[in-house]
């Protein structure tokens, strides 16, 4: 069984923000739109947004360092928002897994924001509904578009290559060889919700410089240059070769 | 060329006493390699006469009296300042602009902007192309959408301004108009007549044939237009690397009119050109040389070796009173967007922070999220304090443009950006203190001409709790211009159908 998934590398990622604007630009013209702002060119603007990036530092100055961490819906195999949605507007598709919400049932009650673990849901203040990030089905499936742009737009904008996107349920797609090979790991376990979802962790990359190496030992100088010199009447192969 | 190099001091555009010629003093005897000009420069030396006065100031794509000025409070107030006679020393500002920027209250005159998706466009060979690693790429953009009411691309307005000034780039020997329009001018400029060499480096030549140079095409336009508006010249594969001493790439960039020579290009650790500045300042060149009161200047920071020397504005402050080094940076987010006060941006980033190192901020009583004051030599701005630990404690910092004036960009004038967020350009002068003999020269380095933003020191303390919890300096609110349409309350954009197109 398929599951569709973000497999999203925090050693890559920059903060940039592209995945925000741009999940933002393909969503409110898509299906899932639109995405509203409100009082957005007055004080303390707001607005619904399917993908949020949070930076935050860590440790202490001099070992610290800044992360850029992208949040959204994380598509979980056991979604808490779907048990407790009381008209069956919160589902999951079992063909691949995406998390969505259907508008038309939707009554705004929020009981599936105060159920999800992650914060991921977006209540939608003008249309009192419920939205998230749907993966971009409208986007993945669409025959009308080059193969090569049937992925999330989030994916597509990202600058760095930070965010992957596949089938976690095959093991030899790019998505499942990324979490195998390269340490991706699920947000709080502990709550049993089986997130799609990965993420790759921070790699410290390491110079490793010999002290032996800090200094040419085959350098010339030092080497052949300390031999007496031969006088110019030696014998060399220059006599004899027909270099 | 096209572009001003200058390698020699007899390539600098100055008067026969040596004085500069440009109002910005870029390629003086001040700063000589100024490819970059000394944009934040113009209105104070306008404003003062030095090199001259002027009667007409035309700004465009800068927010001159905000963020694109260092000093703001103090250039905003040349802006206005006038002579003993009531005459304004800057008698006369047009603004281009698309947007209500600060700038814009300052005009005489406003020639409304297009946005990119109303105009002609090119990304040219001649001035950071998009190229990529396999070869040069070039691109422009064709007008989407027409402009809004009597908005005109700013570069119509140049080549109009150009021709009827009779400029000889913009007319022939008759003194007639050489260039249509701006398309016009794209397709048919060349840096020297019969060159082959324009703005855009697809579709050259009389069909459309060459590439790179060749001469102007008259369907240049409908074939980028056709192609993506990208034009790609990918190179053979042995010409892709190492390309400063590839053989073959050098002589195929030379034989294209891309460089000039087609020998190894080196990293000078000696330059040459440096010398030559320095042997005109020791009065050893049979070159041009300069002004006596500048020959010390010159023979100091043209060194043909690279040596260290505290940055001019730190080796005039105070250390000990402004202890802290203070810099800026552009958000990603808005790295490449002239207008931040778009409604997704805006709410990445309403406003800024002063980053400080948490133990800077504890010694001086600071709590994170504190109201403090930065000041340095020049003024001081009141902001918001952000604890830190990835800055090293002697260094401040803050994204740079997001604090706006009330009113402006049609912002709510209490919207968090005028309230919360401020602009550190307060605190940042565009000149370095006077000289024994009362000049000043541009806070800007003397090889380049570039501006030092990053030299100015600070000192950081608490704002007294008194005070409003407000930025400062604050200005007078800016007032909408007639037919500026108001805010709306709720915004959707809808993209891909005529019916809900643009924002509802």
């Amino acid at each position: 069984m398929t599951q569709l998934a973000l497999v999203i590398d925090l050693n890559v990622c920059v903060g940039c923000h592209a995945c925000v604007t741009s999940c933002k630009e393909w969503n409110t013209s898509g299906s899932a739109g639109p995405l509203f702002d409100q009082r957005p060119y007055d004080a303390n603007p707001t607005g619904t947004f399917f993908n949020r990036v949070q930076t935050f530092e860590m440790g202490k100055y001099p070992n610290s360092e800044t992360l850029h961490f992208p949040k959204s819906c994380l598509h979980c195999e056991d979604p808490p928002c779907v048990p407790v949605c009381p008209t069956g507007a919160s589902y999951k598709r079992k063909e691949d897994g995406i998390v969505l919400v259907d508008y038309d049932k939707c009554i705004g009650c929020k009981y599936c924001s105060w159920a999800c673990p992650y914060g991921a849901r977006e209540f939608d203040e003008k249309q009192k509904v419920m939205k998230k990030c749907t993966l971009c089905v409208d986007r993945i499936y669409d025959q009308s578009l080059a193969e090569i742009d049937r992925k999330p737009a989030c994916v597509k904008a990202c600058p760095t290559s930070a965010r992957l996107f596949g089938d976690i349920h095959d093991p030899e797609s790019e998505v499942s060889l990324a979490i195998r090979e390269d340490g991706g790991y699920a947000l709080m376990p502990e709550w049993g919700t089986h997130p799609a979802n990965h993420y790759l962790p921070r790699r410290k990359t390491k110079l490793k410089i010999h002290k032996d190496e800090l200094e040419r030992a085959d350098n010339p100088l030092k080497v052949d240059g300390q031999l007496p010199k031969p006088s110019k009447g030696d014998s060399s192969m220059d006599d004899v070769s027909a270099w | 060329m096209a572009l001003g190099w200058p390698s020699d001091p007899d390539d600098l555009f100055v008067n026969a006493d040596g004085s500069p010629v440009r109002i910005d003093k870029a390629f003086s005897w001040e700063y000589p390699l100024s490819v970059h000009g000394l944009m934040h420069n113009v209105i104070t030396n306008a404003w003062r006469g030095d090199p001259y006065k002027i009667d007409t100031l035309l700004l465009f794509m800068a927010n001159m009296a905000w963020n694109s000025s260092m000093n703001t409070s103090e250039v905003r107030k040349m802006l206005v300042d006038k002579e003993e006679d009531g005459e304004y020393k800057i008698p006369f500002i047009v603004v281009c602009d698309a947007f209500h920027s600060e700038t814009t209250a300052f005009a005489d005159l406003i020639l409304p902007d297009t946005t990119y998706l109303e105009r002609h466009d090119v990304m040219s060979m001649l001035d950071r192309p998009i190229s990529e690693f396999d070869g040069p790429v070039d691109s422009v953009r064709i007008p989407v959408v027409p402009p809004t009411g009597e908005c005109k691309p700013f570069q119509e307005v140049l080549i109009e301004l150009g021709t009827r000034l009779k400029l000889p780039a913009f007319v022939n020997s008759e003194g007639q108009r050489k260039y249509r329009d701006y398309p016009d001018f794209i397709v048919n400029w060349e840096t020297a007549p019969g060159s082959g060499i324009g703005f855009l480096s697809g579709w050259r030549g009389k069909g459309g044939e060459k590439s790179i140079r060749g001469e102007p095409n008259p369907n240049q336009w409908e074939m980028y237009a056709k192609n993506n508006c990208v034009y790609h010249h990918a190179l053979p594969r042995s010409y892709q690397f190492m390309r400063n001493w590839n053989k073959g790439y050098l002589e195929w960039s030379q034989r294209s009119g891309i460089t000039r020579y087609a020998e190894p290009i080196l990293i000078h650790l000696y330059s040459e050109v440096l010398q030559k500045f320095r042997l005109a300042a020791q009065g050893k060149s049979i070159s041009r040389q300069p002004p006596a009161h500048l020959a010390k200047r010159v023979e100091t920071y043209f060194d043909p070796l690279p040596f260290y020397y505290e940055p001019l504005e730190s080796q005039t402050s105070d250390k000990h009173k402004y202890p802290l080094s203070a810099l800026t940076q552009r958000p990603m987010a808005m790295y490449h967007s002239w207008d931040s006060q778009n409604a997704w941006l805006r709410q990445i980033h309403a406003y800024n922070y002063l980053y400080v190192n948490a133990r800077t901020a504890k010694n001086a009583g600071i709590a994170d999220g504190d109201w403090i004051w930065v000041e340095s030599q020049w003024g001081k701005v009141r902001c918001m304090a952000r604890y830190s630990e990835s800055l090293e404690p002697g260094t401040v910092w803050t994204w740079n443009a997001v604090g706006k004036a009330a009113g402006a960009w049609n912002l709510a004038p209490d919207a968090n950006e005028s309230q919360q967020g401020f602009l550190l350009n307060h605190v940042i002068s565009e000149e370095l203190p006077p000289q024994a003999d009362g000049k000043r020269f541009s806070n800007s380095d003397p090889v380049t001409g570039q501006a030092a933003w990053y030299d100015v020191r600070v000192r950081i303390y608490k704002a007294d709790e008194n005070e409003p919890e407000q930025a400062s300096p604050q200005f007078e609110p800016m007032k909408k211009y007639p037919g500026m349409s108001e805010r709306p309350n709720w915004l959707t954009y809808l993209g891909g159908s005529k019916r809900n197109g643009g924002a509802r």
